[in-house]
């Protein structure tokens, strides 16, 4: 079955993440049932034996108050306890289970090729994600406790009735069962479509909101702003319909299950009272007989709704399941032969979905320790070059070697996180003096000295809010304190004014001495220091000129000025 | 003063202002106190008090026919009360439904209106508004966290009211029989809600900070996929999944100090129901038994009525119970409601919002449009003083004109206020007619703007031209692409990516370019420094592609690119004295 696939990674975390926990929260939640059980079932036995007890005054003094009195008291107390025990250790482990799937999902996206397919949607694949853990999250909660707690109160019914005539708790076990069980599976089952109709109907709302909010201007201008709101109206209404048919189910379902547990009652006292009178039962056992089964529905009623959400369990299962179960399929190019940083061959690359390929038949070898610039308009595939050398994507045709490389990437990308935290990353153990010196090298030292936290403030909407040319110092900063030979830089002054660009310019050529440097660079300034020019155009490579070479002057001038 | 044709409206900049604060804190606390339930959830509620008292006859039913039982009755006496419970039970089930199925309908409608009312007041604001909530934060406003409004309606309120009803009913049940256990009931009722709201009282704080907490652990690592191209190119994978399972341990940890405390609230709720029903079983017991006599105005109760009473003690904590569990539905479903009022609120106007935008056609008129802008001024959003004042300037149709001047100065803000995206004081004539709140719409059909960053809807490449506006064929759209010079062979059913994935910067301007020329009928093209940050040769097509649509137009370009500037008819400089 393929819900069973689907699970599988998804089961594998669960035991890998404090099952002993997680076996314990289930096992408190059926004690705390029982208890509860055992709590009204004596309860009606106690009242219904002293009632008789009370009949006669000898009976009544020789009745045992004090065994039966002790035992509810006890069981009232220790059901609460068991209550507060069974909330605490499911809810740790739910959470211990959040903290690993959180961890595991980033090491799975983090491979080579969910990174692509996340770079590519990032807004709609963020925001699926942020759903489906949301509904994973319930799965323990809200699935698999009361499943536990129906189980026991399955048992308790058949056991006790059970032991007054085996037939009798078979049969309201199995009655039980069909109601407590089978409604909640045909409920999960019907829920299935509307549920997922449902998560893609509020996919769709906030896309359109988003396409109202970003295109406002554009919509505005067409005059079909009128027209997008119409489209928002829709897609809730699409989302209402789906909403209206699972509660439509869900409420089937509960009247299904309170019709059936009248006709389980009904039949309990029909049965109660055939057992007592062939004899078999007396009056306090047939109170017990009677309550047990009452008290015993109360977890069916919380595995209904954790049903009805199974649907779209099973949904986050299916997309989030794959970034569980990968591995790393992808290695990093070999080492090129010695004297040279990187070497490409005959190298193609071709994206899903696209007609013509990025790249094709590219043939390059960078020299330890040489400045290249790859230039071209954009769309060239300078950028997916790059991301060649850095062992990013894999080519579809050719061969690549490289030397381990730090790729800067065109959009500047910081963290909600210290300013410390967030250049670290790049050198975990820098100490600080470390920190502010690749600071001072963008010339951004003055700025955080400056800040009450230091180094310690955080960025991000609550934070420190940066400039566009100050995060791209920041990112740079955090480039120079990597220590690998090869540094890729995809136009790493754009957004820059002219003064911070050549001070950065500046930065870069002290601290990358030594190093190979790939630029790919629209900007003149970025290209000026280069030993070799490279022109990238409709994915092939076609010029190059050294330093000194006649046309490299030229065409160091074609590109933009600052 | 001259005669304002777009009025700025100076309440709503959001500069920051003590008494306006509070006025508006009050308008949300208002708001928050006025999501009373819609009349369908108070009558859904009822249905469902209703179904809850049915237990009452079922539960005597049960307790009078074991009493029966005891006294010697044989299984066929029974019958006819096995039939009554079972059909009772049906009825009950039928109430409850039905009362559910009406709350809920009545709570999904009151989240759809509401969803329209902050849907509509966002269309109705600047898009040049900076106080507007970033679009994605509104969308999940929008979308996910409104969806609590239902449960909050549907759930909390008929718990209230069930509350407020089945445990009265079922005191003044018992009562007739004794009085002991209407007293116990009655003593561990009221201390329930006295101990919650002493453990509720901290936990609702802690729990506030928790939701926060758990909230800010998927912000963590969707915060870290967002960048994830860095941590590979830093090799920090590793480094960043042990520090985001640190961090989910360390909110793990915090938020289990606090579930410790908010748990005891609802182990106080479940001890007092647990000892209530066992206060009552030893009670009723002792009492059969003889040993205490009193309680049940001086008669004996029979084995009947004891145990009916013991059956009614855990209903009487039923909705207690049920109340507690709908609490967190309240305080999630208040906090939509407040988002949805927030985006609700008013900001800087969308000049014209409340017209209708006329339907093309094709005898509108056509032709290019001049401008006379005259003693115009222009406020921006939070700032007191007006960037630009008493402008004055003229363009004749068909011409072309670049503004030039530094960053700052006000040259987006001109733009779009000629076309009408946000208000400007003093007279904006275009073609003849004064741009105003009842003429801009029909304006803004007769010019293309051409933004910074154009917008690219998820799609096709046609679909992201036309916009759904109807009445161009396809001989108009590949007139338009083809003038757009986008690659050549290009198809107009090509995919466009959400965020205009699959396109370079270059040719998302030249979308959108082909978006603002589509429509014969645009007389102005208004473009926002189209070359900015492209490539030579980028930029180049770029203009090329610009000046054939502007063919037979007026066109206004903001631009910093000298290139671009020396293509047109005319500079004027911004910021400088004329």
């Amino acid at each position: 079955m393929s819900a069973r696939s689907d699970f599988k990674p998804l089961v594998r975390l669960f035991l890998a993440e404090r099952r002993g926990m997680l076996a314990a929260g289930l096992a408190l939640s059926c004690v705390t049932l029982l208890a509860g059980v055992a709590l009204l079932g004596i309860s009606g036995w106690f009242i219904t034996a002293t009632a008789l007890a009370g009949l006669s005054s000898a009976t009544a003094l020789a009745f045992d108050v004090f065994a039966p009195a002790a035992a509810i008291r006890l069981l009232a107390i220790s059901r609460t306890a068991a209550r507060y025990g069974e909330r605490l250790t499911t809810h740790d482990a739910a959470l211990a289970l959040l903290a690993g799937l959180r961890e595991r999902l980033f090491r799975g996206w983090a491979q080579p090729g969910a990174a692509e397919a996340l770079r590519a949607r990032p807004a709609k694949l963020l925001f699926r994600l942020t759903a489906d853990i949301d509904a994973l999250d319930s799965l323990y909660l809200r699935l698999m406790v009361p499943l536990a707690a129906a189980g026991a109160a399955l048992l308790a019914v058949g056991v006790v009735l059970g032991l007054m005539e085996w037939r009798i708790g078979l049969g309201l076990a199995a009655g039980l069962a069909l109601a407590g069980f089978g409604l909640p599976l045909v409920c999960g089952l019907a829920a299935r479509r509307p549920a997922r109709r449902r998560a893609y109907g509020v996919e769709r709302l906030r896309a359109r909101v988003i396409d109202l909010m970003a295109g406002q201007t554009d919509l505005v201008m067409a005059g079909r702003l009128d027209a997008q709101r119409v489209a928002v109206a829709e897609a809730d209404r699409a989302a209402a319909r789906a909403d209206d048919a699972l509660n439509r189910i869900e409420v089937t379902a509960s009247i299904g299950f309170g019709a059936l547990s009248a006709l389980l009652l009904a039949g309990t006292l029909l049965a109660v009272a055939w057992l007592m009178e062939r004899g078999a039962i007396d009056a306090p056992l047939a109170a017990l007989a009677m309550l047990v089964p009452l008290a015993a529905l109360e977890p069916f009623a919380g595995l209904r709704r954790g049903a009805l959400e199974f649907g779209r369990t099973l949904l986050a299962a299916r997309r989030v399941g794959p970034r569980l179960a990968a591995r790393d399929g992808h290695a990093l190019p070999p080492r090129p032969p010695a004297g040279l940083a990187a070497t490409l061959s005959g190298v193609g690359v071709r994206h899903a979905g696209r007609g013509a390929p990025v790249l094709q038949d590219v043939d390059l070898q960078i020299f330890a320790g040489e400045r290249v610039a790859l230039i071209g308009p954009s769309g060239a595939g300078k950028s997916t070059l790059l991301a060649l050398l850095a062992g990013e994507i894999a080519p579809s045709a050719g061969q690549v070697t490289s030397t381990p490389g730090t790729l800067l990437t065109q959009t500047t990308e910081l963290f909600r996180d210290t300013l410390a935290d967030n250049l670290r990353l790049a050198a975990p153990q820098a100490d600080d003096a470390h920190l502010f010196a690749a600071l001072a090298a963008v010339g951004l030292d003055d700025l955080v000295r400056a800040l009450p936290a230091g180094l310690q403030t955080r960025l991000g909407e609550a934070g420190l809010g940066l400039s566009g040319g100050q995060r791209r110092r920041l990112a740079l900063a955090r480039l120079l304190l990597r220590e690998t030979p090869l540094w890729l830089l995809d136009e790493p002054t754009d957004g820059l004014d002219a003064a911070s660009a050549r001070h950065v310019l500046q930065s870069l050529r002290t601290a990358g001495a030594g190093r190979t440097l790939v630029i790919a660079t629209h900007i003149r300034r970025e290209a000026e220091d280069a030993d070799r020019l490279v022109v990238v155009k409709d994915g092939r490579v076609v010029r190059q000129w050294r330093r000194g070479e006649g046309g490299f002057a030229a065409a160091l001038h074609a590109l933009r000025a600052d | 003063m001259a005669e304002r044709s777009l009025r700025l409206d100076r309440r709503t900049a959001p500069a920051v202002d003590a008494p306006r604060a509070r006025r508006a804190a009050r308008r949300s606390g208002h708001a928050a106190k006025a999501a009373h339930a819609p009349r369908g959830v108070v009558s859904g509620g009822l249905l469902q008090a209703a179904a809850a008292l049915i237990w009452i006859p079922q539960a005597a039913l049960i307790a009078f026919s074991i009493g029966r039982l005891a006294d010697g009755a044989g299984a066929s006496d029974i019958v006819p009360a096995a039939a009554g419970l079972a059909l009772l039970g049906l009825i009950r089930a039928l109430l409850d439904g039905a009362g559910a199925r009406l709350a809920f309908r009545a709570a999904r409608d009151q989240l759809s209106e509401l969803r329209a009312r902050a849907v509509a007041a966002l269309a109705a604001r600047s898009p040049l508004d900076t106080g507007r909530m970033a679009s994605g934060a509104a969308a999940s406003a929008l979308a996910e966290q409104a969806e609590a409004v239902v449960p909050y309606l549907s759930r909390f309120f008929p718990a209230r009211l069930r509350m407020g009803l089945v445990p009265l009913a079922i005191l003044a049940v018992i009562l007739p029989f004794a009085w002991v256990p209407v007293l116990l009931l009655a003593m561990a009722a009221p201390l329930i809600p006295l101990f919650m709201a002493l453990v509720g009282w901290r936990a609702k704080a802690a729990s506030e900070e928790q939701m926060a907490e758990v909230g800010g652990m998927n912000a963590f690592l969707l915060d870290r996929l967002r960048g994830l191209s860095t941590i590979r190119a830093l090799d920090a994978v590793d480094l960043t999944a042990r520090r985001l399972r640190a961090n989910a341990d360390g909110v793990r940890a915090r938020t289990m100090a606090v579930l410790r405390i908010a748990f005891l609230s609802s182990a106080v709720l479940e001890l007092f129901s647990a000892l209530g029903v066992a206060m009552v079983a030893v009670y009723v017991g002792f009492h059969l038994l003889g040993a205490l006599g009193f309680g049940a105005w001086g008669a004996r109760l029979s084995l009947g009525e004891g145990l009916f009473i013991l059956m009614l003690a855990p209903a009487f904590f039923e909705p207690l119970r049920d109340f507690s569990a709908a609490w967190h539905d309240r305080a999630a479903g208040r906090a939509a409601f407040e988002a949805l009022e927030a985006l609700a609120g008013e900001g800087l106007p969308l000049p014209g919002a409340r017209f209708a935008a006329p339907e093309g056609s094709a005898d509108d008129p056509h032709g290019a449009l001049g401008v006379r802008i005259q003693n115009v001024a222009l406020v921006h959003a939070g700032r007191d003083a007006p960037i630009l004042s008493g402008l004055d300037l003229h363009v004749r149709a068909g011409e072309r004109v670049a503004l030039l001047g530094p960053s700052g100065v006000g040259k987006t803000s001109l733009l779009a206020a000629i076309a009408g995206l946000a208000p400007a004081v003093g007279d904006i004539v275009i073609g003849g007619t004064r741009l105003s709140d009842s003429t801009a719409p029909a304006l803004r059909r007769r010019m293309g703007f051409v933004g910074q960053s154009p917008h690219m809807f998820a799609g096709t490449l046609a679909g992201n031209i036309l916009l759904g506006r109807t009445g161009f064929g396809p001989p108009e759209l590949d007139a338009a692409i083809e003038g757009a010079a986008l690659p050549p062979g290009t198809p107009a059913h090509a995919a466009v990516g959400e965020g205009g994935v699959g396109f370079s910067g270059g040719e998302v301007r030249r979308i959108a370019l082909a978006r603002a020329a589509i429509d014969p009928g645009v007389g102005l093209i208004l473009a926002d420094e189209p070359t900015a940050h492209l490539d030579a040769e980028t930029a180049g097509a770029v203009t090329e592609a610009l000046l054939s649509f502007a063919e037979g137009r007026t066109l206004i370009v903001a631009t910093h690119d000298p290139a671009l500037a020396a293509r047109m008819d005319r500079v004027i400089r911004l910021g400088e004295t004329p």
